[in-house]
């Protein structure tokens, strides 16, 4: 639409009688994704959709929230004025912290028009690229996706916020007799993104992990590749700084921080306005976002906070608020963690006898305050020997502390990925850990 | 639109299904089904004497699929203004699909529906005034503060309406209108280096159905916070459950997701062709499977039942116009079944049994399950499982779960166990999971209670872009011969 539109729009329900504060989130969303299985086209979708969500305070601490789709000025009005009925019936909220106050805000990801632009036949261009790639007996499934977001924040306090961004992914998984191998590429603009790379990366996992063996789940030196690294910073974020969580004493660096909670190697940042993330300027409740350090060489040193945590905390809200209501509160959706000097086959050549793990599938929490997850391996796991890839295994279970393998951190490779599996984006590179534990094997 | 619901199909919502239909005809689509779709939906968060969020949402919006050379195209708005438009976006997406679709796709001989239906249920939740619930749920809340040593409480509560019309090309139609309910109860207790919780009467916002307001108000919730929160307590000075290989019983709801992760899913027939490979993954079934692949003990029998009462997955037709039905998936632990789509059926030469489904009128229906249950034994009660077995353990109330990517091997964790020695409960054990391979598991099924309970599973990802669907498994106390457990601290 536009920042005038989408502001006006939103605003539409600032003036709702009754209310002694007024917050508008505003999506629009754009989106399209085309998907193939078994090297054929099979799905594909184009939405557009969005959501006017309003938050109204009565009594300066009663606070009913509600949400629609229907976008024009009548029905924001008509959210509104239903948010203030729900905060009429809701008790008094001693501790609601009360709406952001207006603000400037920074720059971040892309708005892309060619992204915005893409059509069908363009994203069927990049999967018949992909398919291209493929050799005798390999077949392919994945997805090639465009899109693009419109979010807008006001408040009655006067915060006015507006971002518009665009977002662009591949994926491939390719698979052969006995073998497969997966890869991604994600970017703010679809001309940044390589088929013909994204293909050859899958196809080489494919070749390199036929005929794959048996191994002895257990403790084992690993080496993760970036989508892997990026699934445990990603659940580290989740379960153990966000802020409510921290203050709660939840958190497996509740009352830690200027501790060591993990290797010096680690540094881990939120930083949704880093070039190449994919975050946004603003949280939901209007606060600006900025780098937020959590992890700096091992030392666990912030939390993240939306205004109730922040509250709790006697801290300022770090620009990590969610779409209201959020009992949970928020958490840090766009980390990276800096990378190091060594190339993915150095970190390969430094281990005697290891695991390289393209990806992981299926994780979940086991013990969140010991950050121990579990889950499977997927789609390109493979035996080290000698410093060198000699064949693929069948894959393995884990369970594992996430802080528990981040103290094990040997090398961090150089190049960074950029993945997405929280909603947010991750920006990390490769990781070579001295003990990984699996906890058992399965048959392919 | 949030103050209130009758039982009417707005009129608009008919009049735009039939524009969206007429603009894909025009538009040069050879097939077209259109789902006018409008969902509320309601959530209350307590914590302690706090009223931590009161949400309603309403979204309303036009899909339209359509299938044209061969190929499937969909597009979806929220803009009824612009249905033509969506409708051409519709084709022209079947159209790039359409050097790239291998063969055409065929649907079934599926006969094209007409009727309407609507889920029974009493009190409608969006007809209940808030400061009801927020008062059962506050009393509840008080309830559990009453255990000594808890953290805090909550008390959750959740509701959804669908109102849905379908019109197609070939002249099928239905409206129908779905409305489900939920409510739960969670204690956490924090000390000792330990976080521990206990839910009820299920983990993940307690239990779900289909049905009014009474049924939030039957889980009597105030009753049983306190018994709850002690056990929260109480399992911060437990010890974990130790590693062994044992005589597992599960508790229904947890047994109702074993069923999700390794019977449901494994049987989707879009995940057996391999549909859904770049996401959630395949599945070790084949379709040659069939009447051939010894899935679990002779004790256990798995239907999919989209009409059961008050089940979270029931509904009268699914978003293909297909009628609800009831169909085998595993009979007498032999694969005899699976859940299917219209396209999927006509692969392997069947008729759909009606498990197509969409989140949303932005999505596409995909395969998901509806009420897939474990039928139940005659070993009777949880009591009478007990008393039946020497030396064991009992899981109770999921934690975690996690299942690779060909639903072969499994890893659940759980709130709860208890030791059984000689017939009798035992010990507390905190931590506890156990894991396993799907029919190594299913086929040491040694004995099934006749305590069978439906429980709703509200969050069944599936699909890319993702989809979230609500859906149930009926399951009794299940036993098992020499699983492996332990313990994830």
């Amino acid at each position: 639409v536009s920042r005038a539109s989408a502001l006006d729009l939103a605003s539409a329900a600032l003036g709702v009688a009754g209310a002694d504060g007024v917050e508008v989130l505003l999506t629009r969303d754009d989106t399209a994704l085309t998907r193939f299985a078994e090297s054929r086209v099979h799905q594909n979708t184009a939405r557009v959709d969005g959501e006017a969500r309003v938050r109204a305070v009565v009594d300066g601490c009663r606070v009913g929230v509600v949400a629609t789709n229907d976008l024009t000025p009548y029905g924001v009005r008509r959210a509104a004025e239903a948010a203030v009925e729900a905060a009429r019936l809701t008790p008094r909220d001693e501790s609601f912290p009360g709406l952001a106050p207006a603000a400037e805000y920074g720059d971040a990801g892309e708005d892309d028009a060619a992204t915005a632009a893409a059509s069908p036949a363009d994203r069927a261009a990049l999967v018949a690229t992909m398919l291209g790639h493929l050799g005798r007996d390999q077949v392919a499934a994945g997805t090639a996706e465009t899109g693009r977001r419109e979010l807008a924040v006001v408040n009655s306090d006067g915060v006015a916020g507006y971002h518009a961004s665009t977002r662009a992914s591949l994926t491939c998984l390719v698979s052969g007799s006995d073998s497969t191998g997966w890869a991604e590429d994600t970017a703010g603009a679809v001309g940044a993104l390589s088929a013909d790379d994204v293909a050859a990366r899958a196809v080489g996992k494919v070749e390199a992990g036929r005929s794959p063996r048996d191994v002895e789940p257990g403790d084992w030196p690993v080496v993760l590749e970036a989508p892997a690294v990026g699934t445990l910073v990603e659940w580290l974020c989740w379960l153990a700084f966000g802020g409510r969580e921290v203050v709660e004493g939840r958190s497996a660096i509740s009352g830690r921080f200027g501790e060591r909670v993990c290797s010096p190697l680690v540094t881990i940042v939120d930083d949704p306005l880093a070039p190449g993330m994919l975050g946004t300027p603003f949280d939901a409740e209007g606060t600006p976002k900025r780098a937020l350090p959590l992890v700096t060489e091992g030392v666990a040193v912030n939390a993240a906070h939306d205004r109730l945590s922040a509250r709790l905390a006697g801290a300022a809200s770090t620009g990590h608020a969610l779409p209201a209501p959020n009992p949970e509160g928020g958490f840090p959706a766009n980390p990276s963690l800096r990378p190091g000097d060594a190339s993915l086959d150095e970190l390969v050549a430094g281990c005697e006898r290891a695991l390289l793990v393209t990806r992981f599938h299926y994780t979940n929490a086991v013990h969140a305050l010991s950050t121990t997850l579990t889950g499977m391996t997927r789609d390109g796991t493979f035996l080290v020997e000698d410093g060198r890839v000699v064949g693929g295994v069948r894959n393995l279970r884990f369970t594992q502390s996430i802080l528990g393998t981040l103290s094990t951190v040997e090398a961090v490779g150089r190049e960074t990925a950029l993945g997405s599996e929280f909603g947010g984006s991750v920006r990390v590179p490769a990781l070579r850990l001295g003990s990984f534990h699996f906890s058992s094997a399965t048959t392919f | 639109m949030l103050g209130g619901v009758t039982d009417e199909i707005p009129a608009e919502h008919l009049s735009w299904a039939g524009d969206a239909l007429d603009a894909a005809k025009a538009a040069g689509a050879d097939y077209a089904d259109v789902r006018v779709v409008e969902e509320l939906a309601e959530s209350i968060d307590v914590r302690d004497d706090r009223v931590e969020g009161v949400s309603r949402t309403s979204s309303r919006g036009v899909g339209i699929r359509v299938l044209a050379h061969g190929a499937w195209g969909f597009a979806a708005t929220n803009e009824p203004g612009d249905l033509a438009g969506t409708a051409r976006r519709a084709v022209e997406i079947a159209r790039a699909s359409a050097p790239l679709r291998g063969e055409p796709v065929r649907l079934d001989d599926t006969p094209q529906p007409s009727g309407r239906y609507v889920t029974p249920h009493g009190r409608n939740p969006f007809d209940v005034p808030l400061a009801e619930k927020i008062e059962l749920l506050l009393a509840t809340a008080a309830a559990g503060r009453e255990a000594k040593g808890i953290a805090y409480v909550e008390a959750t509560t959740d509701a959804w309406q669908r109102s849905t019309v379908f019109r197609s090309s070939d002249g099928g139609w239905f409206d129908q209108r779905v409305v489900q309910v939920g409510g739960g109860l969670r204690g956490t207790a924090l000390g000792e280096g330990e976080l521990q919780v206990r839910s009820w009467p299920n983990s993940f916002r307690g239990r779900f159905t289909c049905g009014g307001w009474e049924d939030v108000v039957a889980i009597d919730l105030p009753g049983h916070a306190l018994g709850t929160c002690a056990e929260a307590v109480a399992l911060l000075t437990a010890p974990d459950l130790p590693a062994r290989e044992t005589t597992l019983l599960l508790e229904s709801s947890q047994l109702a997701l074993q069923v999700h992760e390794s019977v449901g899913h494994p049987t989707e027939l879009d995940r057996i062709m391999g549909m859904e490979r770049a996401f959630a993954g395949t599945s070790f079934v084949t379709v040659e499977d069939r009447g051939r692949l010894r899935y679990g003990s002779p004790l256990v029998t798995i239907l999919a039942d989209a009409t059961t009462p008050g089940a979270l997955g029931t509904f009268g037709y699914d978003d293909e116009g297909v009628p609800a039905g009831t169909a085998p998936l595993v009979v007498d632990g032999v694969l005899e079944g699976f859940l299917t789509s219209r396209e999927t059926a006509a692969l392997i030469g069947d008729r759909s049994n009606g498990t197509a489904r969409a989140d949303s009128w932005n999505a596409i229906p995909l395969i998901r399950m509806n009420n897939v249950s474990l039928q139940p034994g005659d070993a009777g009660s949880l009591d009478d499982l007990i008393a039946d077995t020497e030396d064991g353990v009992l899981l109770a109330t999921n934690r975690s779960w996690s299942i690779d990517d060909r639903r072969v091997n499994f890893q659940f964790g759980c709130e709860a166990a208890y030791e059984i020695r000689d017939g009798r409960r035992g010990r507390l054990y905190r931590n506890p999971t156990y894991a396993g391979r799907t029919t190594e598991f299913w086929g040491a099924c040694e004995a099934l209670g006749s305590d069978w309970v439906v429980w709703g599973v509200p969050n069944c990802g599936k699909g890319q872009p993702m989809q979230t669907a609500r859906v149930a498994h009926g399951a009794p106390t299940g036993r098992f011969h020499h699983v492996t457990t332990g313990s994830s601290s």
